[in-house]
Order: structure tokens, then C-alpha cells, then sequence
């Protein structure tokens, strides 16, 4: 056998027993995975969630009927309750609603929120109610006026008013292009996000195994044994690429055949297909010259251990990964820009949701090798020391 | 076996030759003094060089300079064809997660061992460290002794002209030491060129055939160990504080000379039965009685502690 392939095979089996290391590369993405995908499924999801409130009436007409029908048709799957002990969103109409509806200046119903109500919620609720009351306003115009025929049906009269208040909108979706983040699901964000995270985790036992080289002295044999830099470099990369293309795999398989089992919005991988290895290469040379760099720098495992895990956690928290991007103010999303795990995450939405290939991912994939060969440069001459620094130490 | 001669300048013994230290000097940077001052060595196939010394004396830096982790500043060491070197760090250096098997096979690996060479080193290497029933567990949970012979068979598995051995049975049970002492003096049998260093002075005196003593970095002895054992009977004298009077006027009569040693004694050579009853007749007169009386073939151990000052 090669010394190479003898070299990554001890990585691997090394890897292979080390459940920690195992936990932080594996584990724990996919628990940050389904947990975030999960808790964020109702905010980022792409139908709005159904609300329970409370529609009080105190005296019914048929304006306040209307009233209800057409909230309730803004309102798909939510329900209106006529009374409620439940801390609840509350309307509450006039008693003189049917007969103000044409006052101008127009006093509308009054709505009350519970303190935990989001501002999610209390924002669509307000829409929702403004338009119901406009059309229910348009109604008894239109009636006032004698403009609706007048052997029209109760039921046909909803659909009349939305008829004619509602207007073609031209959507078009600019693809991969503009921030994306804040029009993908929980899971087109959850599982890039996490994903991402993992990965660079693997500069964590990276670090550490070199740094127990080191200390036992295996690093002192290898010198003696003149073994070529080269061959001892890639013998610590190649297994970390290998678990990197091996997490970003089962990952997105999680994403797309485990989030829906679960109840939660699969994920589907549009765009061209040789787009997400090459993400997924580019990323990988990125987590692991990130490795190699802190292998090399750290003095001691408990350095490399609060160097990497520190460092993965502040690039997460800036790059949009514990907090989505389109949350952030203007200052955080543009620091956002210097964490490599942002420009993964951007190169991810743009595959997910606005389903860009190759070209579109490119410069996200052109940083990412950049960082790779800064990062890889400066790691490749700081091993070289510190190989060239191993001593044969005496402890007795 | 292997002629012993110090031959620095003979072409004619070259042949047997491992490697030759002419004035290897050596100060680390920011350092005040030296850490080897002029270091000459010449170790021969089938030679067992014993270095010793206390800390700081300079074992280390001399190890450093053979393996190659060091930069030869001042001197030359010279080789007999390629460096070839098999080691046995301090450090058990090896991976505490891989099985026994596992570890020794990567080495082999290393080591470029391949077919029946490589069998034949790895049968040799377990046997030699007593590790038959040891293979298929793991590194990291063995005892510490086992793991000091998983070191030791690493070190061994490599082909090598030279093997360095430091502080190699450290931990080590009685009956392994005796597995691991048998197969360095093996190791000199078969030719190889060996340097061995520790602190077990009886482990030095059975597999070294020679001493090097290096004190504050110099060779302060340097020793063929048949010197040793052609060493007459002699008797060593330490007083608590001086020695009395009138020692000197008996040892005239007794027509006796002594060593004065750096630890403050004496060692007086080739005596007689009759020389030394009068002597500890002396000794045993005087108001304050000696704190050592020694009488005997010298061992290595003696004479490390007196040549060092008392310091192991």
C-alpha cells in the first residue's frame, strides 16, 4: 500500500472511531436541520398559516354577513369564531355598522390583538380586514347606487365584488437574482444553512488529529522517515473532502425524502444538476484548507478545538445562517458578505429557489476557491513549520 | 564480531562503520552556552553505544542531530551510505484509537515493507515486544506497559542501520524488560548500529558494549565497558562532611593510592583483604563514621554517580 493511501486510511478509520467528531459532523447538522426546519415552518412557509380570531357582531345584518364571508375568503383555512374566552385575535364591528358603512370619514371595526400575537399575524390580519371592509363598503355602494342587478342572489354577491375588485398583477420572477432569502421556505433555508454548518466543522477534527500527531510523537517519526510534505497534506485533506461530499449528499437527501415524512416541506433540487457537485467541491476545498489553516496554527487540541468552534460559530451567526439574511438590517446583511458560509448559503438559494445553474453559481463558486487557495497557501506554509519545529522532546 | 577499534582516519574500517560524530557542536538560538560542545563518536555495526547524562547535558540535542529534527550548526556526521533509523521515542508515538495490528501494518506500510520482508519484520517485531495477544486491541487501552512494547516493535519493525532507543522501557514490567533488552542485544548480533539511552543504569550496563557520559553538553567519558568489568575490586569512601585526617598517612603505609571523585569521595583500587580491614579499622575509629563504604567491582551506576557529581 501507498504511503498515501495507508496515511488516509488511518484518517478515516481514526474518523471512523471518534464519536465526537462523528456527533459534530453529522449529527448535529441534521439535528439543527429538522429542528430549524421545523421551528421556522411557519414563519417561511410558502401558504400563510390558518389563524383562529374572533369576529364579534353585535347586531347581524347583511352587511356584517358579507363582512365575514369576505374575510373569511381572505383568510383561507383560518377560523372565525363568534365568541371566545381564548386570549385571541378580536374584531369587534359597530353596532351601527350596517347603517355607517357609507360615512365619510368611514369609523371601521375595532381590532385587538393578544400580546403574544406576532407581527407576522397582526400584519396580515390588518390586510386582510382592510380588504374585506372595502369590499363590503363597495357592496353597499353599489347597492346605495342601484348599480347591481337587482335579482342578484346573496351567494352570487361576493364573488361579484371580488370580481370587480380584484386586478391581473404581472408577477415575474427575476431567477437567480436579488436576495433570495427571504423568499425561500424554511427548508430551502434550513438545509443549505445547516448543511453549510456542518460542513465547515470538519476543520475541527482536522485540527485536533494533527495537533495528537504532534504530541505523541507520530509527527516525529514521520520526519524521520523523511515523509514528503505533500504526501502528509493530502493524507489530511483527502478523507476530509470525502466526509464532505458524504455529509452535503446525505444532507440534501434528508432535506428532500426526511423533511416531508416528518410533516415538514420537502426539498426539491431544480436548476442543473452538475451545478450542486461543483458547489459542493468548491465548498469542500473551502471547509478543508479552513482545517488545514487551523490545524497549523493552533499549539495544543483544546486551541484548535475553541479556534474552530469559535470561528464556525461567528461566521454562522454573521452569514445568515442561525438568522436568515432578509431579517437582518442593511449593516449585518452587508457584513454578512465577508463569511464564506454566506457566499455557500447565496450560491444554495440561488440553485433552490431561483433555480440558477452553473453560471449563476459561479462567483459564489470563484470566492469560495479563492478562500480555498488563501487559506490552503497559508496553512500549506504553517504545517511545513510546524513539521519542521516537531523535536524529539524528553519527559523523563 | 566487530572490530572496535576507533578508526577516524583508517579507510580500512570504514566497512563497519554506522556513523562518525567529528566535533558535532550545537547551540540553540537566544541560548548563552552550548547545548554539545565538540561531540566525537564513532559507532560501529554490531556496537551498542550507552549515552548517558543528567538533564540539560546534551542527550537529547545529540539525538536530535542523528534523527535530522535538528540542523547540524557546527561539525560533521557522517554516514556509512544513506541515513537509515529506526526510533524509539520517549513518546509512545503511535495511534491510541487503531488497533495493535493496525498500528504496526500503517507502519509497515510506511516503512515500505512489502511480501516476505514485511512478514517476517512483523513476526519478528511482535515476537520481540510480546504483543501475540495484544493485536486485535486497541492502542489506547492497553496498560502502560504494553503500550511502551507497541512502541518498542514500531521502532523495531523498521529496517534500519541504527536504531535510537530512548528511555524505551519506561513502565515496563520486569519480565517484558527482559524481552525488550533481548531483542536490542539481538539488534547488535545481527550488525545494526545501536544508541541507547535511559535511566535504568542496569539496563545500560547489560546491552551497551560502550558509555558515553555527556555532562553540561561534553564527553565527559567515554567508555568501553570491558573497562569496566576488567576494573579491579576497589572501595569507595564517602564522608559526611571531610575526610578525617590521618587517611592519607594510612593509605602511604598501606602503599595505596586514591581517586578523589567529584562527589567528594574516594575510591581506592586493587586492595587487598589485609588493606582493607586496616582501612575500615580506620574508618571505623574515626568520630564520625562514612556514609558510604562500598567495597567491589565498580558498577556502571557507581561510577555514573561519582563521575556526575552524584546526579543520576
Amino acid at each position: 500500500m501507498s504511503r498515501l493511501l495507508a496515511l488516509t486510511r488511518k484518517e478515516g478509520l481514526l474518523l471512523l472511531r471518534d464519536p465526537h467528531a462523528l456527533a459534530v459532523l453529522f449529527i448535529m447538522p441534521v439535528l439543527f436541520l429538522v429542528l430549524m426546519a421545523a421551528a421556522l415552518s411557519n414563519y417561511l412557509r410558502d401558504e400563510p398559516a390558518p389563524l383562529r380570531l374572533v369576529l364579534e357582531i353585535p347586531r347581524a345584518s347583511e352587511a356584517s354577513d358579507f363582512l365575514r364571508d369576505a374575510l373569511q375568503a381572505q383568510l383561507t383555512g383560518s377560523t372565525l369564531l363568534e365568541e371566545s374566552a381564548d386570549a385571541l385575535p378580536r374584531i369587534t364591528l359597530a353596532e351601527d355598522f350596517s347603517s355607517s358603512l357609507l360615512d365619510s370619514p368611514h369609523q371601521g371595526p375595532t381590532l385587538s390583538f393578544p400580546a403574544q400575537s406576532d407581527s407576522q399575524t397582526r400584519q396580515r390580519l390588518r390586510a386582510a380586514l382592510t380588504i374585506a371592509l372595502a369590499q363590503t363598503r363597495l357592496l353597499a355602494y353599489l347597492e346605495d347606487s342601484e348599480a347591481l342587478p337587482s335579482d342578484l342572489k346573496p351567494d352570487e354577491r361576493l364573488p361579484l365584488i371580488r370580481q370587480r375588485t380584484q386586478s391581473e398583477i404581472v408577477e415575474q420572477q427575476l431567477l437567480a437574482s436579488g436576495e433570495l432569502s427571504g423568499k425561500a421556505n424554511a427548508s430551502q433555508l434550513s438545509v443549505p444553512a445547516w448543511l453549510i454548518f456542518g460542513m465547515f466543522f470538519v476543520a475541527l477534527p482536522m485540527a485536533a488529529g494533527f495537533q495528537r500527531e504532534q504530541q505523541s510523537g507520530t509527527l516525529l517519526r514521520f520526519r524521520t522517515l523523511e515523509l514528503d510534505l505533500a504526501t502528509l497534506v493530502l493524507s489530511k485533506l483527502l478523507p476530509y473532502l470525502v466526509i464532505n461530499l458524504v455529509q452535503f449528499a446525505l444532507l440534501l437527501a434528508i432535506g428532500v425524502h426526511l423533511l416531508p415524512l416528518l410533516g415538514l416541506s420537502g426539498l426539491s433540487l431544480p436548476g442543473e444538476v452538475l451545478a450542486y457537485p461543483l458547489l459542493a467541491l468548491c465548498l469542500s476545498l473551502a471547509t478543508c484548507s479552513l482545517g488545514l489553516f487551523l490545524a497549523a496554527l493552533a499549539r495544543s487540541g483544546e486551541q484548535a478545538l475553541l479556534l474552530g468552534g469559535g470561528i464556525n460559530i461567528i461566521l454562522a451567526a454573521i452569514g445568515g445562517i442561525m438568522v436568515p439574511k432578509s431579517v437582518m438590517p442593511e449593516f449585518m446583511g452587508q457584513l454578512a458578505e465577508i463569511s464564506p458560509m454566506s457566499w455557500a448559503l447565496d450560491a444554495f438559494l440561488t440553485l433552490l429557489v431561483g433555480q440558477g445553474g452553473l453560471v449563476d453559481i459561479a462567483p459564489y463558486c470563484v470566492r469560495l476557491i479563492l478562500l480555498a487557495l488563501l487559506l490552503g497557501g497559508g496553512g500549506l506554509f504553517l504545517f511545513r513549520k510546524r513539521v519542521q519545529q516537531t523535536q524529539w522532546t524528553t519527559h523523563y | 564480531m566487530p572490530a572496535r577499534s576507533r578508526c577516524w582516519t583508517a579507510s580500512s574500517c570504514w566497512y563497519s562503520s554506522v556513523l562518525e560524530l567529528r566535533g558535532v557542536s550545537f547551540r540553540y538560538p537566544g541560548a548563552g552556552t552550548a547545548a554539545l560542545h565538540g561531540i566525537d563518536l564513532h559507532l560501529q555495526a554490531g556496537e551498542c553505544l550507552g549515552l548517558l547524562g543528567g538533564n540539560g547535558a546534551g542527550k537529547t540535542t545529540l539525538l536530535s542531530l542523528l534523527s535530522g529534527t535538528l540542523a547540524l550548526q557546527q561539525g560533521e556526521i557522517r554516514w556509512n551510505g544513506p541515513r537509515s533509523l529506526g526510533l524509539v521515542p520517549q513518546q509512545l508515538a503511535f495511534y491510541a484509537e487503531l488497533k495493535v495490528r493496525e498500528n504496526l501494518t500503517l507502519f509497515a506500510d510506511l516503512y515500505r515493507l512489502r511480501g516476505s520482508e514485511r512478514q517476517r519484520r512483523m513476526a519478528l517485531s511482535i515476537a520481540s515486544a510480546g504483543l501475540e495477544d495484544l493485536l486485535p486491541r486497541r492502542a489506547g487501552r492497553l496498560s502502560g506497559g504494553e503500550q511502551r512494547r507497541l512502541n518498542f516493535a514500531i521502532g523495531l519493525l523498521q529496517p534500519a542501520r541504527l536504531y535510537l532507543f530512548d528511555e524505551a522501557t519506561v513502565g515496563v514490567d520486569a519480565s517484558s524488560r527482559q524481552l525488550l533488552l533481548d531483542a536490542v542485544e539481538q539488534l547488535t548480533a545481527e550488525g545494526h548500529g545501536v544508541i541507547y539511552t535511559s535511566h535504568y543504569l542496569d539496563e545500560v550496563e547489560r546491552v551497551a558494549q560502550r558509555i558515553l557520559l555527556l555532562h553540561e553538553g561534553r564527553a565527559r567519558l567515554d567508555l568501553d565497558k570491558r573497562q569496566l568489568l576488567d576494573a579491579g575490586h576497589g572501595l569507595l569512601l564517602e564522608w559526611p562532611e571531610q575526610v578525617p585526617p590521618g587517611l592519607d598517612t594510612l593509605l602511604g603505609q598501606l602503599q595505596l593510592s586514591a581517586e578523589r571523585l567529584p562527589s567528594g569521595g574516594l575510591r581506592i583500587a586493587n586492595l587487598d583483604a589485609q588493606q582493607l580491614l586496616a582501612i575500615t579499622a580506620f574508618a571505623s575509629e574515626q568520630p564520625t563514621l562514612p556514609s558510604l563504604l562500598r567495597f567491589g567491582r565498580p558498577s556502571l551506576e557507581q561510577l555514573y554517580l561519582s563521575l556526575n557529581g552524584g546526579r543520576l
